[in-house]
């Protein structure tokens, strides 16, 4: 399936559509385009437009879209719930609904301000999901201490 | 320059390297090796040993080994200074000394999780702390909303909450602020579901808390009033033709006015205008 959104991602518009593409539909191919042009080009190329006022997968009250295709398709991974925190937290400066979100904020907006190409930001913002997933489902008890010779 | 540590980097050990390479020495060359081997190697090597008990560039105090860096090599940066908390309070488990210090963590224990390979972890290190770096530079006061219009309504909003916890009966200051700012942008169309999803807030949540301070009016209702309110005041210009007037309060179309004008006021915006002339 096809996915569009507006232009310059930083936190939804990157965490969907790795969740979309890990728990959702692994073939799925992701477009960027001007917000003003996301409904008519999602007619033209059969896309589902996300992250975008008016459309089904958006923001409902104070829950992101992130939350919503977590509730959409009945994503149940305790991991995954807990990134949605987080990236509810960064993504709509709610920094105190996770002690992870400012420091998820500060590296998703330098990451958009150093990468202007909108499917190079999508890679490596991929990457830090998928660091973020892996440190809630392996490796959150792990304190880390400088000299622990490991 | 090669400078050696301990291998299995998470926090210091790519922070410093980053470091070492855009502020100090961009030719350098990391190598990590197992913790008993630093020493060793870096004589046979020649390279300089980091972050490890016992040597120049280590800990010391509360402070990291990239602390050091930065001091040993006198290197004048703000968005370093912005920094170097974040680091030392990741790297220390003393994630109280910045607010993105558990993030940074998080990230880098995963990231350290997926990449096994040392020298690939570094190279994903260096995208992060080249991300942290324009952060601090460039981006530390932004916030994610867009519109400016969205920020004042967000700080309202914020301070909305703050009151709600210790709330009087009197007219707490974001209701005031946000009549000021109601007024202000009474020609562009406020519509309070759409404002409710830009600042994630619930629209029928603030709707409800709203009536309370305007007068039980609606926010549809109180638009709506302040709306006539103004083209009341526009008609006494006679340089303002009615489909201008209209334009200016922000309704859509001329009988869109009319009929909401006829509704609060009785009479038509042209019998009103007609009266005031009259007078």
């Amino acid at each position: 399936m096809k996915w569009i959104t507006r232009e310059h991602p930083k936190i939804d518009r990157i965490a969907c559509p790795w969740l979309i593409r890990k728990f959702v539909d692994k073939d799925a191919e992701f477009i960027y385009v001007p917000k003003e042009r996301v409904f008519e080009k999602a007619k033209e190329l059969g896309a589902i437009p996300y992250d975008i006022a008016g459309a089904e997968y958006t923001h409902y009250g104070d829950q992101c879209t992130f939350d919503y295709i977590i509730k959409k398709h009945a994503l149940t991974d305790t991991a995954l719930l807990q990134i949605a925190t987080i990236v509810r937290g960064a993504d709509t400066d709610r920094f105190d609904l996770a002690p992870q979100a400012a420091g998820l904020w500060a590296i998703s907006a330098g990451l958009s301000y150093n990468y202007k190409d909108d499917h190079e930001m999508l890679a490596i913002g991929i990457k830090v999901y998928d660091a973020l997933y892996s440190w809630s489902k392996y490796a959150q008890t792990e304190v880390h201490t400088w000299n622990n010779k490991t | 320059m090669k400078w050696i540590t301990r291998e299995h980097p998470k926090i210091d050990r790519l922070a410093c390297p980053w470091l070492i390479w855009r502020f100090i020495d961009p030719q350098a060359t990391i190598i990590y090796v197992p913790f008993n081997e630093v020493l060793s190697k870096a004589e046979q090597l020649n390279a300089i040993p980091f972050d490890i008990p016992g040597v120049e560039y280590t800990h010391y105090g509360d402070e990291c080994t990239f602390d050091y860096l930065i001091k040993k090599h006198n290197i004048k940066d703000a968005a370093l200074n912005a920094m170097a908390p974040i680091v030392r309070g990741a790297d220390t488990d003393h994630h109280e000394i910045a607010a993105q210090a558990a993030g940074l963590w998080a990230i880098s224990a995963g990231l350290a999780y997926n990449h096994k390979d040392d020298y690939e972890l570094l190279e994903k290190g260096m995208l992060i702390y080249d991300a942290l770096y324009s952060w601090a530079k460039h981006l530390q006061k932004e916030k994610h909303t867009q519109q400016p219009f969205e920020n004042l309504l967000l700080n309202v909003f914020n301070k909305f909450l703050k009151e709600k916890k210790g709330t009087g009966k009197k007219i707490p200051a974001w209701a005031q602020e946000l009549k000021d700012l109601i007024q202000d942008h009474i020609d562009t169309n406020l519509s309070l579901k759409e404002l409710s999803k830009d600042l994630s807030i619930n629209p029928s949540y603030l709707s409800r808390e709203f009536s309370k301070h305007f007068d039980n009016l609606s926010f549809g209702e109180y638009i709506r009033k302040q709306r006539i309110e103004k083209a009341i005041e526009l008609m006494t210009t006679p340089a303002y033709s009615l489909t201008e007037i209209a334009y200016l309060t922000g309704f859509s179309d001329q009988s869109h006015f009319t009929r909401i004008f006829r509704q609060h006021t009785g009479v038509s915006p042209f019998e009103y205008r007609k009266n005031l002339k009259k007078k």
